[in-house]
């Protein structure tokens, strides 16, 4: 053991003024973020991330640049394409710093975001469970709620990582690629939206990303756990309303596409300019999102015990 | 000065059952030891010195600060920052390095990150993983598992420590260590040690008072001495010559032989009202000789056996 009477010395009292449990939730935090920082296929996932915001980002700047070229063709190998079709295209695809930009840009990060998150599940929630951490959390001044915060905190920061802050940026590029004389002002709302849009995604996708671990633990299982909401529930979705031709309100058994037609409601997006066209009603989009984040709490509430902290 | 644990009239119950059944307690700050076996109530009675579950009915205190569980927040958070709780579980969290693990055990005792971390190097050092500071914790052996743990009971410098079987896979050598460490815990830095365990050597090593819980139920509570020698009617007989006429003569004045070791020393449970001096007319009257006599105390083991099956 080493325990020594010079080693002794070492111990000394500490006297200090403890803080409150907040700041144990934002520690909590900080070391969760950490952790999967220290995970190579996270930075894996971010390099995907990474290139969904450039395509975003040249491209915004492609448009501005080929505008400028009405009169003329460019070459694409070797075949002539009139500039004007070419803005036409992108115009289509919304790269022009309107509403529909940082909404499509979510939308497409989402595909990344639902992986990432499944590691982030697994790493900072799952292994507390799988490798009985949880008594190492409960049994210190902070309540449930602190551990769950900070658990939330640190998958938010990721979420935001991947979808406010490159939409921020894309947002600040718009104006200066434009008039940021009257961009900035006259679309600051849209700044406001992105924010909205983040906070939304973060409190829906964090509590949902907790109680996920929470349930399956490990990365795989997670994955395929995200598959069902995220992917097979959107095919089905689609293939009633687009196929069938059944109540557009099938579509909310997506909480991808609801969790899009809210973030458009804070982008303050015309609801005829949302495509697909046949949407449920955003009221209607924002109850599921609520349900959701509704039957998170409860799930966590009941899962996460501090009686589990002594066996 | 305060009581370490007072405890008046705690009942615990879940739905109909009751897992501690008005326990009334007064323990000085020392060294105890909770000894029970599965389902004594022990863990219940841990819950509800940290604060994480309130009683059902009766009072408590740890420290002179109330128990009350989730429903008096602020006092938790003080009740639990008297306590550094060390579980049996292994409760790492992977991917951390030991300095990182406890550090973060120190922020979540509300400690500043600068200090927590000083002060998670100067206790690992103490707990000698000095070495071993900044590998991850999942690869430590099974001793500095422990020792880690203890650690992060620890860096809050609480004046309670709460161990939950605090030797369980270690071996020989690392259960000595640590049993030496936690006693000195109490004898040099002034801990108060409430140690949980099945393992009443790991008690005998360490703890001035025992506290055996069976049923929900405070069986015994003192120390060691006192509950050993709370025992009055157990001799040990040394016998030498005619041990069988000795043994019918014992067994007719009421003597009970409990055990024979095969060299001729016996263990004996006398009446009430007996004298000693009977031991040596019966041994005279039978032909046999009483080469020693002396009071059979009994193991912690016996009395451990003995209060659970009261």
């Amino acid at each position: 053991m080493g325990v020594q009477t010079d080693s002794l010395l070492r111990y000394r009292p500490w006297r200090g003024t403890p803080r409150g449990p907040l700041w144990g939730a934002a520690a909590v935090a900080r070391v969760a973020v950490r952790l999967l920082a220290g995970r190579r296929l996270f930075w894996g996932l971010a390099a995907l991330g990474l290139m969904v915001f450039f395509f975003f980002f040249y491209a915004q700047y492609l448009f501005v640049w080929i505008k400028t070229f009405t009169d003329e063709t460019v070459r694409f190998a070797g075949v002539p394409v009139a500039v004007a079709d070419l803005s036409k295209f992108l115009g289509r695809v919304n790269l022009d710093g309107s509403v529909h930009t940082f909404g499509n840009y979510v939308w497409f990060q989402g595909y990344i975001l639902v992986i990432v998150l499944a590691l982030a599940g697994s790493v900072l929630v799952g292994n507390d469970f799988a490798h009985g951490s949880l008594p190492f959390y409960l049994s210190k001044p902070i309540a449930r709620r602190h551990y769950l915060l900070g658990k939330v905190l640190a998958v938010g920061a990721v979420v935001n990582l991947f979808t406010t802050l490159p939409a921020v940026v894309l947002w600040v590029q718009a104006g200066l690629l434009f008039d940021w004389h009257t961009y900035y002002v006259d679309n600051f709302h849209l700044l406001v939206g992105i924010l909205g849009y983040g906070l939304l995604l973060t409190v829906t996708l964090g509590l949902l990303t907790v109680a996920t671990a929470v349930w399956v633990r490990r990365t795989v299982p997670m994955v395929m756990a995200w598959v069902g909401p995220f992917v097979l529930l959107r095919m089905i979705a689609e293939w009633v309303v687009d196929g069938l031709k059944y109540d557009p309100r099938w579509r909310l058994i997506d909480l991808w596409n609801d969790l899009y037609l809210c973030g458009l409601w804070c982008l303050g997006a015309d609801p005829r300019t949302i495509r697909p066209p046949a949407q449920p009603d955003v009221w209607e989009a924002a109850l599921v999102v609520a349900g959701v984040c509704g039957g998170c709490l409860l799930y966590l509430r009941r899962r996460v015990q501090a009686v589990e902290i002594v066996q | 000065m305060a009581d370490l644990i007072r405890l008046e009239g705690v009942t615990r119950a879940f739905g109909p059952h009751v897992a501690l059944d008005d326990v009334t307690l007064a323990l000085p700050p020392g060294r105890v030891g909770l000894l029970g076996p599965n389902g004594a109530g022990k863990s219940t009675l841990l819950k509800l010195l940290m604060g994480l579950i309130p009683p059902t009915s009766g009072t408590g205190r740890v420290l002179d600060q109330e128990l009350g569980g989730d429903r008096d927040a602020a006092g938790n958070w003080r009740l639990r920052r008297l306590i550094g709780f060390m579980p049996e579980a292994d409760a790492l969290v992977p991917g951390l390095t030991g300095v990182g693990y406890v550090g973060l055990a120190g922020e979540l005792y509300g400690m500043p990150r600068r200090e927590a971390v000083r002060r998670a190097h100067e206790v690992l050092s103490y707990l000698g993983l000095e070495e071993a500071r900044y590998r991850r914790v999942e690869e430590y052996s099974a001793g500095m598992k422990q020792r880690v743990k203890l650690a992060q009971a620890l860096i809050h410098d609480p004046p309670v420590l709460l161990l939950d079987e605090p030797t369980s896979g270690l071996d020989p050598a690392g259960r000595d260590a640590m049993l030496r460490l936690v006693r000195e815990l109490g004898t040099e830095h002034g801990k108060s040690v409430v140690l949980s365990t099945h393992l009443l050597a790991d008690v005998e090593a360490v703890c001035e008072r025992v506290v055996i819980l069976a049923g929900g139920r405070v069986r015994r509570e003192g120390t060691v001495t006192e509950l050993r020698a709370a025992r009055r009617d157990r001799f040990r007989v040394r016998v030498g010559g005619d041990g069988a006429g000795f043994g019918r003569a014992l067994a007719a004045a009421g003597v009970a032989v409990l055990g024979d070791d095969g060299r001729g020393e016996w263990r004996v449970a006398v009446p009430d009202g007996w004298s000693n001096r009977g031991f040596f007319r019966l041994a005279a009257e039978s032909d046999a000789v009483v080469r020693s006599l002396v009071r059979d105390e009994e193991t912690l083991e016996e009395l451990f056996l003995r209060a659970v099956s009261d």
